[in-house]
């Protein structure tokens, strides 16, 4: 009998304990939840501001890739001029090319 | 004593034996509905704890959707703009849309009207203290102030702290690279909306908003480096020949894609005021035009396909023909008896004029029905012309039309017809959307695929011993037909006023891109020994845009040593003869410049 009494005893204290134990536990994991919402919310702004640079990045992207700049470009930097379509040959054709003079064969 | 009576006490319960209780019966009933409630309330928190339960082991262990799932269903990625982009085919970005701020004031709420409007005034370009004095005077509860402001801009008006104004979010329409697209893309009005182009045809999908994840905007057919050099090489002919106008398309010639369409004068759509006044017209969809010679290629490829007139034929074109009040001659005439091949090399008007007689009215109609001449062009955009052909159509307008007069069509209604004559004989409608490698085309079957390699053929001839010598590219087997059609100006054909034309297709053994190009009342110069006919001008252009498009999509150069020569006595035989430059145009009665 007395057994029993003391079982319940030490169920009594063991639930308070695990009682305690969830509170604070729960306690904390809102906090938690509370903090991750936060990052989130700042996330999405950040997001949002890097999706709206991405944008504008992509229409500065395309007005850089304007042909004739690159074309200009090419020319005064690298001394790129238009490809003259003669000049083209496949792999095999690549012996046709002549050698420049004075380069050794 | 006290421990005693507990344990005793503890004893007598639990001795307790519930089956010798006896309980008086009307409490036994209220014990018994208290059991059964508390049973009741107890199963139905185990049930609502079970549910708990599993749905918890259903989203640790099997439900979660994954992460990228998740952020696209995020409401917090919804699109930037409100309106879509546009991209070409290689999804460069071609128009898009800019968040910005605008400003506006509540008018009742300016303590100093004064004051805003000096400060404004000040510190915004294109607004002067007049316009904001006159604005805020207006009254009401709304005025815009000033639209679309740079962020300094706002920071600047921020800093005034002036009552009575705030900003509200907008977006303005961009177009990155400004004229080049011009009148493709259109524009679009003040508050976003299309107003021209395609920015007008599909404004609806443009400004309609999507479900989060989905791709949204439009993938136009039209290569941003083939426009390019399009708009590059018309240019450098218009202004060479000191030309009102030019036009030019390029055209896939398997599906139809029109992968370059230019026109000019144009605009740039980043100030759609320059649009107002000619600069906006489109002269490769909504200008029609008589196009003179190249309308031989349709004719020539009607009398052969309807069979009324054999590839080994031939007319005799000594004589001009007289009909009624009008004379049909030759611009250089050969004064001789020419093959059909050769009709067309020399670009005679007699011959092709009697061919259409053999092939008859109603058969010619029916051909230029099929190749889309009657209709305005089947294209997206809204700026499209109708074509202008005679009510009545008898035996002088089906004479005149053979060669390109008496008919008037856009640019673009040629471009897609030359299309349908190389590439096999099937008709697809031009398209400016870029198409689907998977989706099904439209098409329509015009010619005979045998009267399709006789036209690229002849088309070939042409460029290799005829009008169109300025256009071969070495390696790239050009074929392709001059044009030269005097305007209409007032009741009459003007000998000063021209336009001349070429259209072109290469490679002409398996044909993928066709080219044309329109150059409107050119003028001659010394290079061209005076002339401004097609051959001179536009055929010129039509190699320069064929050669920086074969280099620039890599085609190789073909060994051409098979097409020299042909023998004599084949109907494709071309007799090697000078051909002296023909006097300059001096025609009378009606419009018969063709060359």
């Amino acid at each position: 009998m007395k057994s029993k009494i003391g079982l319940m005893r030490h169920t009594t204290v063991l639930f308070l304990l695990l009682a305690g134990g969830i509170s604070v536990l729960l306690f904390s994991v809102k906090y938690q939840v509370q903090d991750l919402e936060e990052d989130r919310v700042s996330l999405i702004q950040e997001i949002k501001s890097e999706r709206r640079a991405i944008h504008v990045l992509k229409a500065e992207w395309s007005y850089l890739n304007n042909p004739a700049r690159i074309g200009a470009l090419a020319e005064k930097h690298l001394g790129f001029g238009k490809t003259d379509p003669e000049k083209m040959f496949d792999v095999d054709g690549v012996e046709a090319i002549p050698f420049r003079k004075g380069v050794a064969e | 004593m006290s421990k005693n009576t507990a344990s005793e006490q503890a004893i007598l319960f639990d001795s307790l034996d519930p089956d010798r209780i006896r309980v008086e019966s009307a409490r036994k009933l209220a014990l018994e509905t208290g059991r059964t409630r508390l049973l009741v309330t107890g199963v139905v928190l185990c049930l609502a704890f079970a549910a708990l339960a599993v749905r918890l082991a259903e989203l640790t262990a099997f439900g979660i959707p994954p992460g990228v799932r998740l952020a696209s269903l995020s409401p917090h990625n919804k699109p930037i703009t409100a309106r879509a982009d546009i991209r070409d085919r290689n999804a460069m970005l071609i128009a898009t849309s800019l968040p910005t701020r605008s400003l506006f004031a509540d008018p009742r709420d300016v303590m100093d009207i004064e004051e805003a409007a000096l400060k404004l005034g000040a510190l915004l370009p294109n607004l002067s203290a007049e316009d904001v004095r006159h604005k805020l005077a207006l009254g009401g509860r709304f005025q815009w102030i000033a639209r679309n402001l740079t962020p300094t801009q706002v920071y600047a008006v921020n800093r005034l702290g002036l009552p009575g104004f705030s900003f509200r979010d907008g977006e303005r329409r961009v177009y990155p690279f400004g004229p080049i697209f011009a009148h493709v893309l259109g524009y679009t009005d003040v508050d976003g909306r299309g107003i021209a182009g395609v920015e007008r045809a599909f404004d609806e999908k443009l400004s309609e908003p999507v479900a989060p994840g989905e791709t949204r905007g439009i993938d136009l057919a039209l290569d941003l480096r083939f426009q390019t050099i399009l708009r590059e090489e018309l240019a450098a002919a218009q202004q060479r020949f000191s030309a009102v106008g030019a036009a030019g398309v390029v055209i896939d010639a398997k599906t139809g894609e029109v992968l370059a369409m230019a026109s000019l004068p144009d605009f740039n759509p980043n100030e759609p005021e320059q649009a107002l006044g000619k600069n906006g017209f489109n002269r490769a969809t909504k200008g029609v035009y008589e196009m003179g010679s190249t309308f031989k290629l349709f004719s020539t490829a009607t009398a052969l396909d309807s069979g009324a007139v054999s590839i080994a034929d031939g007319y005799d074109t000594s004589e001009p023909i007289k009909a009624a009040r009008f004379t049909i001659n030759d611009f250089h005439g050969k004064k001789r008896w020419l093959s059909v091949p050769e009709i067309l090399v020399y670009s005679s008007n007699i011959g092709t004029a009697k061919m259409a007689l053999e092939v008859g009215a109603k058969k010619q109609k029916e051909y230029m029905r099929r190749f889309g001449m009657l209709s305005p062009a089947a294209i997206e955009i809204p700026e499209v012309g109708h074509p202008l052909y005679p009510e009545r159509w008898g035996e002088i307008s089906t004479m005149t039309i053979s060669y390109g007069h008496g008919i008037a069509v856009s640019p673009l209604h040629v471009a897609s017809g030359v299309a349908t004559l190389v590439n096999g004989g099937v008709m697809h409608p031009p398209s400016i959307l870029k198409r689907d490698a998977n989706s099904l085309i439209v098409e329509e079957r015009v010619l005979a695929p045998k009267t399709s390699a006789t036209m690229r053929a002849l088309m070939r001839l042409v460029v290799r011993f005829g009008t169109g010598k300025n256009a071969d590219v070495k390696g790239y087997r050009v074929g392709g037909k001059t044009g030269t059609a005097e305007k209409q100006v007032g009741g009459g054909y003007s000998e000063d006023a021209l336009v001349s034309s070429f259209v072109g297709a290469f490679p002409m053994n398996d044909p993928r891109y066709v080219v044309l190009v329109v150059i409107d009342e050119p003028k001659g110069i010394k290079s061209s020994f005076g002339f401004a006919t097609g051959g001179w001008v536009a055929a010129p252009a039509v190699k320069s845009i064929v050669g920086r498009i074969a280099a620039l999509t890599g085609m190789l150069p073909q060994d051409v040593s098979d097409e020299e020569p042909i023998k004599p006595g084949t109907p494709f035989y071309i007799p090697a003869r000078a051909t002296q430059p023909a006097p300059k145009i001096a025609l009378g009665g009606i419009a018969r410049a063709a060359h």
